[in-house]
C-alpha cells in the first residue's frame, strides 16, 4: 500500500483527495460520509463577492425601501429579522463544518475588486478555518482592460487577502493565462502558499428554443484533465507553490496522474455530485492500488515523476508535439 | 433623566409590555405598531417587570382577541391589547365582560374613526366613544410623553382600583408622531405597580383548588342587583387615579391630574376637550394669555367615570363661558359625548344648589378623521365664547355651507415660537425620505439639548407614494399638535412634486428651498413654472439644488436619495455644526444598516461623502421670468364634478372644500383614476409591432392596466396621431378584418417592467429586444398619451366577436384601470380580468384591506364603465363581513328580479309576444349573444312601457334592468378569508346561493405590513412568526369541496393565465356559490415582483401551490369533481423557497430551523398531493340532480 499522506497547505492531510468547493458544504450528511470515505479535507464553496453584494442591496432595496412608505404598513417584515446579508450564515457553516468534521476544513473566497470584501479572509481565520482558497474570477469585457491591468489587479487581491490573515492562502485560477509561470511567479511573491489548477466555469450554456442563455451545470469528466495536469507539469519545481488538481478527476488513475504530474492534493467535486460519497473511497482505493502497483511507496516518490522536469520524454509536454498529437485525432477521427 | 425620541405607538407598547404577561392583538392600523413592538421584543427575549418573556398571540380577529383577553385574565394572568376603530368594536362584547366582572386590565386605543359613509384610518373619538357604556375608564393622554405616562398609570390603577382601563390617545397624531420624551425606567414601573394589586388579581384566578363559578345567567330577580352592586368602585376610583397619579409624580417629578387645567387663573373663557387637540389648546391658551386675555383650557384626562366634584374643583370659578368641543359626532344627539357629561355636571351642581350661576356653554365638533386642529381654530372657538349670541352647536375645521354651522377661521394666524425651527419635506414612499427624517430627530433628539419632533403624511397610494414629514426643533418643549403651517426650510425629494403640488404653499418668508432635480444648477431657475418662480421671488427663499439621483446611483444606491437629502438638510438647516452632524449621520448609518451588510453601510457612507459637493445655491432673481405655467391637475374635459371635487383632493387641496361639494351618503361617482395621472414610471414599455404575436400576455399581466391590447375596426382609427401604429389581427381567425395595438398608458404605467418579461417575442438577430421594451417615459409621454386618448375613443368592437380563450380575454375592455396598489401587484390582474369577462353586470362586496384601499381609497377610484356607462358597482362594508354583504346583495337582488318578472308575468296578455319570450328566456351572464339581446328587449320593453299607463309600468320601468342578469362577486385577501371572514366566507358557501368568492391570497396580511395569517406558509417569516411559521397552511380549498355543493378552484394567473380564465369562467356559469382561491405575488415576500411569473410558477410547480379545479358538476357525468391542473411535483420545495426573502430570512438567520421547516413543507405537500390525487381519481355514480331553489336569478330564466 503506498502511504497516502500529504501536506499541504502546511496541512497534515492522510489523504491527496480532497472534497472541491462546491454545493456539498450545505450537506454535513455528506461531507461526514466523505470524510469516512477517505476525504483528506474538505474545501467549502465560495463566499462570492458578487453574491454577498447583491443579496444585501437587494434586501436594501425590496424590503428597507418599503419601510416608512405607507400610513397602514410601517414595513412588510418583522424589526427583529434584520438580518445581517453578510459573511454570517457562512461563518456560522463554518464553524460548524470545523467542529464535526475530523479533517481540515478550508473556505473559499471568490471576488475580483481589491476593496473590503477582503476583509472577510479575516473573519474566515477567526471563525477556525484551516486555510483560505481564494477564487480568482475576472471576465475580462471592457476592450481597455489589458491583459497586464487584469493580473496586477489579480495580483493585488492576493496580497490583500494574504496581508489579512496568518492562515496559508492558496490561489484557485482559470486556466487562461497567456504567461502562467510569470503570474505563479507574482503568486508566489503576493504570499500565497499553494495553487489550485484550475478553476471550472459554470458557463451559460444556449437554450435554443427560447433563443436565450440559461445557467445550468455541467459536471467535468476525465477529458478536462490534461490541461490541469499539462500545467502542474510545467509548473513543478519552477514555483514553491504547492498545487492541488481541480477539475476532471473521476477515477483512481485520474487522481494518480495528477499526483504524477506534480500535485500535492487532488480535489473531485463532479464524481462525489454524480455518484455521491461512495466515489471518493472508489478512487482512493483505485489510485492505491495503481501507485502500489506501480511500486509507489509514499506519495512523495510519485509527485512530479512526470512533470517537465523529469519526465523521460518531456518534449511531448510543450508544443511540437501538441501539434502533432492534434493531427493524429483528426485523421483517426476521418478513417473511423 | 433618560431622553428618547420614539413615537406614541411605541412609547405606550413598551410601557404595556413590561406590566404585562399575556398580549392578545390583531392588527388594525394605527394600532397594528404596537403590536408588532411587542411580537419582536417578545422574539428577542426581552422580559417584562418580573422577569418573564410575554406570551404574544395574534389571534383571528379582534373579537378573537378579546375572547382570548378574558380567558387569560380569568387565568389570572396580566394582560393588555392594543386596538383601534372597528377592532374596538368587536371586542366590545368582552370589554363589558371584563368591567362587568370588575377585572384589572388596561388596554392601549391609538384612537381612530369608525367607518360609517366611507371608511377612514385617521383619528378621532368615535371608537373610543362607543366603548364609553361598557364600564371601563376612559382615560385620554394627548401626547407622546402623556401616552406613555398615561399608560404606565393606567396599568397601575387598575389593579388598585379593579376597573379596567382603556388608555386611549390620538391615532397618527401621537400613535405616530415621533417626539422627544423622558422615558420610563423599570424602576420607575416597579415602583409605580401595586404588587398587593397583582397578588390580589392573580388571587381571584379561576382555579379548581378553589373552585369558583363566572358567567352564569341571571334572571330578573338577580341582574339589576349584581350591577349595581359594582357602584362603590366606580366611586372611588377617582380617589385610586388621583393616588396612583400622585405616585407617578413623586417618582417622575411629572404631575397630572384627572382635569388638568391651563391658563388665566381668573378666566372668564374656557375650552375643554382632551386629546392631543388639547395641546394646541395649551399652547394657544398661553399665547392669548401673553396678549392678555383672560382665557383657559381644561384638558379632560378621565372621561369615565366622570368626576363631577374635580371637574368643578379644576374649573376656574370665574368662569362665564365654556365651549365644549368633542372629536366625534353622534347624530342625533343633543350634543356630543363630552359636551353632554359636561353640561349634566354643571345642571347637576347648579339644581343642587352648589353653584348660583352657570356658564354659557356651547359645543362643537373638530378633528373628524385627523381634519387639522390649528391654533387658528382654537382662536375661532374663544372668538365665538365672545359672541353674544354663540352658535350652541358648531364645528371648526370645515366650511359648513349646508347647515352653516362652521366656524370662521383666520388661517393665516402663525402663533408658533421663531425659536422652534420648522421643515417640510416632500418625499416618495421608496426614496428613504421618511426614514431618514426619522433619523435626524434621533440625531437632534438624543444628540442635543433640543427638543424634537416628527410627523408624516403619507397618501393612500401603493406605489409612488408621496410622504411629507413635518420636523420642528427648537429649545422649548413642542406642544404644536398640528401640520406646519410656515416653514423655515422646505425640501422636494422629487422633481415631478413641483408639477403636482403647490409645494411652496407652507414655506415662510425667507425659506430655505432644497430641490432634488436632474439638471445643472444654472438650468433649474428657468424650468421652473411660475408658480413655483412667483413664490420664491416673493418670499425671498434662498434657493438651493442638488441632483440627488445621480449621486444616489453613482454610490450604487439606485432611487434611495434619503442619506444625500439628509446631507444637505443638515447643511442647510444650521442646527449642528457641518462635521458635527455628517458624524452623527454616518453613526446612525452604522447602527442602522450594520445588521443589513456592510456593502449597505459602505454606499451609504459614500453617498453621504459625495453629497456635499453636488449641492449648489441657485439665486434667486428679483422677478418672475417663466411663462410656463404648472399643468393643469385635470384634464379641461374631466367631468364637472371631478373639476370641482376631485382635483382639489388630489391637489391636496380637500379641506378648503365645503361641506356642499360632498356627496351626503358616500356614494361617488367611478372612474376617475383616468384624471390622475401621476407619471410615476422612469420607463415605460414600448410597442415594436414589428415583432408582436399578438399573444397579450402584456395586457393580461400588467397590474394596472396601463398596458392594453385592442382589436377595432380598421376604418374606425381613422385621424390618429401620426405615431398610432396599428398592424392587422393575424393570429385569431375569429377577428380576420380587424386592426391590432398594443398601447400603454405612459402617465399609469409604473414601471414594473411585468409586461416585458412575459413577453415571448424577440428579435431573431438581436434577442434582447422584444416585441415590448422598457424606453424612457419623457422620450415618449407626450405622443403616448395621445395615442392612449385617441384608442379610448376608438369603439370597440362587439364583445360576442373576442373568444372566450385565454389569449384574446385581454382583448375585452377592462373595467378596473390605474388603479394606485403597488408596482407588480399580484391581486389586480385578477380583478382587471374578472371585470373584462363580467364588469358591465358585476357588483362587488370588497372586504377592508389592499384591495379596498387601491379599489376604494379617495381621490381617484379605478372601476370604470363601458361606452355604455355601464360597470362594476363597488362597495366596502368591514374586513369581517365581505362574504354576508355579498351574499345580502345576491339575496335582496334575487328578491328584485323576481318582482321584474312577477309585473313582467302579470302584463304578459298586454305585451307583444315577441317581446314577452325575449325577455323570458335563457339568458347567463357570460352568454354575450343573449347578454345584447336582453339589453336590447330590455330597451324596447321600456319604449312599450312608454306608451302605457299605471303603476305597474312604472314599476317594472324602474326594474327593468333587472331583466339582464347581474353577477355578484365577494373580494378580499386572506387574512378575510381564512381568518376574521372565515365564518362568514364559509357560511356564504354553505348557504348554496350564486355568489362568487375571490380570495387574492398573498399569505399575510399586506395591507398592514405583513402580519402572518392561516394562510401564510410553513417556513416563512412574517410578523407574528418572526421565527418562521411552524404549521402549514390552511387549505381552504379542502374545506370548501368538503360541502360537496360549492365549486372551487385554486388558480395562478400570472403563470397559468389559460387555467386562470377557465376557473373565473366556470365559478361564473356554476349554479351555486364559487370560492376561487388565488396567488399573489406581494412585496411582502420579499423580491422582485419582476419575476413573479417564473416565482409563481416555481410555486406550482413545487406543490407549494397546486393550480386545481373542483366542479360539483362533474358528479353528475359521472367524473371526478377534482381536477388537478399540475400534476406533477416537478421541483423541489426549497427551488421555490429559496428564492423568497421571507424564506431565506429564517435561512440566514437559523439554518438549521429553516431545513426543518423546509424539509417539514415539503412533506406536508406531498402528502396533500397524495391526498388530491386520490381524491381526482374517486368516481361517483352518477345521480340525479336535487331540485333548485332560488340560487340567483342568472340562471333561472
Amino acid at each position: 500500500m503506498t502511504d497516502l499522506t500529504t501536506r499541504w497547505l502546511g496541512l497534515d492531510l492522510h489523504s491527496p483527495l480532497v472534497v472541491g468547493a462546491s454545493p456539498l458544504t450545505d450537506d454535513l450528511d455528506a461531507l461526514k460520509a466523505c470524510v469516512d470515505a477517505g476525504a483528506g479535507a474538505v474545501v467549502m464553496h465560495s463566499l462570492f463577492e458578487e453574491q454577498l453584494i447583491a443579496e444585501q442591496m437587494a434586501a436594501h432595496r425590496f424590503i428597507d425601501s418599503r419601510i416608512n412608505t405607507d400610513a397602514e404598513a410601517r414595513s412588510f417584515f418583522p424589526e427583529s429579522e434584520v438580518f445581517a446579508m453578510g459573511s454570517s450564515s457562512y461563518l456560522k457553516r463554518l464553524e460548524q463544518l470545523q467542529s464535526s468534521l475530523d479533517v481540515p476544513v478550508i473556505a473559499s473566497l471568490n471576488g475580483i475588486s481589491p476593496g473590503g470584501w477582503t476583509q472577510h479572509a479575516r473573519e474566515l481565520e477567526d471563525a477556525g478555518a484551516s486555510a483560505i482558497e481564494l477564487n480568482l474570477y475576472d471576465l475580462a469585457t471592457d476592450p481597455s482592460d489589458t491583459a497586464t491591468t487584469l493580473e496586477q489587479r489579480q495580483l493585488e487581491v492576493v496580497g490583500s487577502v494574504v496581508e489579512q490573515v496568518s492562515i496559508p492562502v492558496s490561489i484557485k485560477l482559470s486556466p487562461f493565462y497567456s504567461a502562467l509561470p510569470a503570474f505563479v511567479a507574482g503568486v508566489e511573491a503576493a504570499g500565497a502558499r499553494g495553487l489550485v489548477l484550475f478553476n471550472r466555469f459554470y458557463q451559460p450554456t444556449m437554450d435554443l428554443d427560447e433563443l436565450e442563455l440559461s445557467r445550468e451545470v455541467v459536471l467535468s469528466t476525465s477529458a478536462e484533465l490534461p490541461v490541469r495536469l499539462h500545467a502542474m507539469a510545467m509548473l513543478f519545481n519552477r514555483t514553491t507553490l504547492e498545487m492541488a488538481a481541480s477539475g476532471g478527476v473521476h477515477t483512481g488513475d485520474d487522481a494518480a496522474k495528477a499526483i504524477l504530474s506534480g500535485a500535492t492534493a487532488v480535489q473531485v467535486v463532479s464524481a462525489l455530485l454524480a455518484e455521491g460519497p461512495s466515489a471518493l473511497a472508489r478512487i482512493t482505493d483505485e489510485m492505491n492500488q495503481r501507485l502500489t502497483t506501480m511500486g509507489y511507496t509514499s506519495l512523495i516518490e510519485a509527485r512530479g515523476a512526470l512533470s517537465l522536469d523529469n519526465a523521460p520524454n518531456a518534449q511531448t509536454w510543450e508544443r511540437l508535439n501538441y501539434a502533432r498529437l492534434l493531427q493524429g485525432w483528426q485523421s483517426s477521427g476521418r478513417t473511423s | 433623566m433618560a431622553f428618547k425620541t420614539l413615537d406614541g405607538n411605541e412609547a405606550v407598547a413598551s410601557v404595556a409590555y413590561r406590566l404585562s404577561e399575556t398580549i392578545a392583538i390583531y392588527p388594525i392600523t394605527p394600532a397594528s405598531v404596537m403590536g408588532e413592538h411587542a411580537d419582536d421584543w417578545a422574539a428577542l427575549g426581552k422580559p417584562n417587570l418580573w422577569g418573564q418573556v410575554p406570551g404574544v398571540v395574534e389571534m383571528q380577529s379582534e373579537a378573537g382577541a378579546a375572547g382570548a383577553m378574558h380567558g387569560a385574565l380569568q387565568a389570572g394572568s396580566l394582560v393588555t391589547t392594543f386596538t383601534a376603530s372597528q377592532g374596538l368594536l368587536l371586542m366590545l362584547p368582552n370589554l363589558y365582560k371584563i368591567a362587568g366582572e370588575l377585572t384589572p386590565f388596561c388596554m392601549h386605543v391609538a384612537a381612530r374613526s369608525l367607518a360609517t359613509h366611507a371608511l377612514s384610518i385617521f383619528c378621532d373619538h368615535s371608537d373610543v366613544m362607543s366603548a364609553r357604556g361598557t364600564g371601563f375608564a376612559l382615560l385620554a393622554s394627548g401626547s407622546v410623553q402623556e401616552a406613555q405616562d398615561l399608560a404606565a398609570i393606567g396599568h397601575a390603577v387598575t389593579l388598585e382600583s379593579r376597573i379596567p382601563v382603556m388608555h386611549f390617545f390620538d391615532g397618527f397624531r401621537t400613535s405616530h408622531e415621533i417626539d422627544k420624551i423622558v422615558s420610563l425606567s423599570d424602576e420607575d414601573l416597579q415602583a409605580l405597580v401595586s404588587h398587593e394589586g397583582v397578588e390580589a388579581h392573580r388571587n381571584r384566578r379561576m382555579t379548581p383548588d378553589h373552585p369558583v363559578v363566572r358567567g352564569t345567567s341571571q334572571n330578573p330577580d338577580a341582574f339589576f342587583q349584581s350591577r349595581e352592586a359594582t357602584n362603590p368602585f366606580y366611586q372611588a376610583f377617582p380617589e385610586h387615579l388621583e393616588a396612583v397619579m400622585g405616585r407617578f409624580a413623586d417618582i417622575t417629578g411629572r404631575e397630572y391630574q384627572l382635569f388638568d387645567y391651563v391658563g388665566h387663573p381668573e378666566a372668564e373663557r374656557v375650552v375643554i376637550l382632551m386629546g392631543s387637540g388639547a395641546e394646541c389648546a395649551h399652547e394657544t391658551v398661553e399665547w392669548l394669555m401673553a396678549q392678555g386675555e383672560k382665557v383657559g383650557v381644561l384638558k379632560v384626562r378621565l372621561f369615565r367615570p366622570f368626576a363631577t366634584d374635580r371637574f368643578l374643583q379644576a374649573l376656574p370659578d370665574t368662569v362665564q363661558h365654556l365651549a365644549v368641543l368633542d372629536r366625534t359626532k353622534e347624530p342625533g344627539a343633543q350634543g356630543e359625548p363630552l359636551l353632554l357629561e359636561i353640561s349634566g355636571a354643571l345642571m347637576e351642581t347648579y339644581s343642587r344648589g352648589d353653584k348660583q350661576v352657570l356658564p354659557r356653554v356651547i359645543g362643537g365638533r373638530y378633528g373628524l378623521s385627523s381634519r387639522e386642529f390649528t391654533p387658528a381654530m382654537v382662536c375661532a372657538v374663544f372668538a365665538q365664547l365672545n359672541e353674544p349670541a354663540p352658535k350652541t352647536r358648531f364645528t371648526v375645521g370645515v366650511r359648513d355651507d349646508v347647515t352653516n354651522l362652521s366656524l370662521d377661521v383666520d388661517s393665516t394666524l402663525d402663533i408658533e415660537s421663531p425659536k422652534t425651527r420648522r421643515a417640510l419635506f416632500f418625499g416618495l414612499g421608496a426614496d428613504g425620505t421618511v426614514s431618514s427624517n426619522k433619523a435626524s430627530i434621533k440625531i437632534l433628539g438624543e444628540g442635543t439639548e433640543l427638543f424634537a419632533q416628527g410627523h408624516f403624511v403619507y397618501d393612500s397610494k401603493k406605489s409612488g407614494a408621496t410622504t411629507v414629514s413635518h420636523l420642528r426643533f427648537g429649545p422649548l418643549p413642542i406642544r404644536s399638535s398640528y401640520e406646519i403651517r410656515q416653514a423655515q426650510f422646505v425640501a422636494v425629494h422629487a422633481p415631478q412634486f413641483l408639477e403636482r403640488f403647490d409645494v411652496l404653499e407652507h414655506a415662510a418668508p425667507g425659506a430655505t428651498v432644497l430641490l432634488n432635480v436632474p439638471w445643472a444648477p444654472e438650468e433649474v431657475w428657468d424650468r421652473l413654472s411660475v408658480e413655483v418662480q412667483q413664490v420664491l421671488v416673493e418670499r425671498k427663499a434662498h434657493l438651493f439644488v442638488i441632483d440627488a439621483a445621480e449621486v444616489a446611483e453613482k454610490a450604487g444606491l439606485e432611487r434611495r436619495i434619503n442619506t444625500v437629502m439628509q446631507v444637505c438638510f443638515f447643511a442647510l438647516a444650521d442646527i449642528l455644526p457641518r462635521d458635527e452632524a455628517i458624524g452623527h449621520i454616518k453613526e446612525s448609518i452604522r447602527q442602522t444598516w450594520c445588521r443589513r451588510g456592510p456593502e449597505v453601510v459602505r454606499r451609504n457612507i459614500e453617498a453621504v461623502d459625495s453629497a456635499l459637493e453636488n449641492l449648489h445655491e441657485v439665486t434667486v432673481p428679483g422677478e418672475v421670468t417663466a411663462t410656463r405655467r404648472r399643468p393643469p391637475t385635470v384634464p379641461d374635459d374631466a367631468p364637472d364634478f371631478v373639476q370641482k371635487v376631485t382635483r382639489l383632493l388630489m391637489e391636496g387641496q380637500g379641506d378648503k372644500l365645503p361641506v356642499s361639494a360632498f356627496p351626503i351618503d358616500g356614494t361617488w361617482p367611478t372612474g376617475t383614476s383616468q384624471y390622475e395621472k401621476r407619471s410615476i414610471a422612469l420607463e415605460i414599455p414600448i410597442w415594436e409591432s414589428d415583432l408582436c404575436v399578438q399573444c397579450n400576455f402584456c395586457a393580461m399581466i400588467c397590474p394596472h392596466t396601463a398596458i392594453v391590447s385592442k382589436v377595432f375596426e380598421p376604418e374606425s382609427a381613422k385621424g390618429a396621431p401620426e405615431t398610432f401604429e396599428a398592424v392587422a389581427e393575424s393570429f385569431t381567425p375569429e377577428l380576420e378584418g380587424l386592426d391590432y395595438r398594443i398601447q400603454v398608458a405612459p402617465e399609469d404605467c409604473t414601471g414594473c417592467g411585468l409586461c416585458v418579461e412575459v413577453c415571448p417575442a424577440k428579435d431573431r438577430s438581436q434577442p434582447k429586444r422584444k416585441a415590448i421594451n422598457m424606453r424612457p417615459l419623457e422620450d415618449h409621454r407626450v405622443a403616448e398619451a395621445a395615442n392612449l386618448a385617441f384608442l379610448r375613443s376608438v369603439p370597440d368592437v362587439p364583445r360576442d366577436r373576442i373568444p372566450r380563450d385565454f389569449k384574446s380575454l385581454p382583448l375585452l375592455i377592462p373595467l378596473f384601470e390605474y388603479s394606485g396598489a403597488c408596482a407588480g401587484c399580484g391581486e389586480t390582474p385578477y380583478i382587471r380580468l374578472l371585470t373584462q369577462l363580467l364588469g358591465d353586470r358585476l357588483l362587488i362586496a370588497n372586504a377592508t384591506g389592499c384591495s379596498s384601499i387601491y379599489g376604494g381609497n379617495l381621490p381617484t377610484t379605478p372601476y370604470t364603465v363601458n361606452a355604455d356607462g355601464r360597470g362594476p358597482t363597488w362597495n366596502n362594508s368591514l374586513f369581517e363581513d365581505a362574504a354576508e354583504l355579498g351574499l345580502g346583495m345576491r339575496m335582496g337582488l334575487n328578491k328584485l328580479v323576481s318582482r321584474a318578472r312577477q309585473l313582467l308575468e302579470d302584463m304578459k296578455e298586454k305585451l307583444p309576444a315577441q317581446l314577452y319570450r325575449d325577455l323570458t328566456g335563457p339568458c347567463a351572464t357570460l352568454d354575450e349573444t343573449a347578454m345584447a339581446a336582453r339589453r336590447e328587449a330590455v330597451s324596447r320593453l321600456r319604449e312599450w312601457l312608454a306608451d302605457q299607463q299605471g303603476p305597474a309600468m312604472q314599476e317594472l320601468n324602474s326594474l327593468a334592468d333587472e331583466l339582464c342578469p347581474k353577477s355578484v362577486w365577494v373580494i378580499g385577501g386572506d387574512g378575510w378569508a381564512y381568518d376574521i371572514g372565515y365564518g362568514g366566507l364559509d357560511h356564504a358557501l354553505a348557504s348554496g346561493q350564486n355568489i362568487r368568492l375571490l380570495v387574492l391570497d398573498t399569505e399575510v396580511y399586506s395591507n398592514t405590513g405583513g402580519q402572518q395569517s392561516k394562510a401564510t406558509p410553513m417556513g416563512a417569516v412574517a410578523k407574528f412568526a418572526a421565527a418562521g411559521k411552524e404549521t402549514r397552511k390552511k387549505d381552504l380549498g379542502l374545506l370548501a369541496m368538503s360541502y360537496g355543493h360549492v365549486y372551487v378552484a385554486q388558480i395562478a394567473m400570472q403563470s397559468h393565465s389559460n387555467q386562470a380564465s377557465k376557473a373565473l369562467q366556470e365559478a361564473e356559469n356554476f349554479d351555486g356559490p364559487a370560492l376561487i382561491i388565488a396567488h399573489s405575488p406581494c412585496i411582502a415576500h420579499g423580491y422582485d415582483l419582476v419575476h413573479s411569473p417564473a416565482q409563481q410558477k416555481r410555486a406550482v410547480d413545487s406543490w407549494a401551490w397546486p393550480i386545481y379545479r373542483f366542479d360539483p358538476r362533474r358528479t353528475h357525468e359521472g367524473l371526478p369533481p377534482l381536477q388537478l391542473d399540475s400534476v406533477r411535483q416537478k421541483v423541489p420545495m426549497k427551488t421555490y423557497m429559496q428564492e423568497e426573502a421571507r424564506f431565506r430570512m429564517l435561512e440566514l438567520r437559523d439554518p438549521q430551523r429553516y431545513e426543518q421547516l423546509a424539509a417539514a413543507a415539503s412533506d406536508a405537500a406531498k402528502e396533500q398531493r397524495e391526498l388530491y390525487m386520490q381524491l381526482a381519481g374517486i368516481h361517483f355514480e352518477p345521480h340525479e340532480q336535487p331540485e333548485q331553489k332560488d340560487k340567483g336569478a342568472d340562471h333561472h330564466d
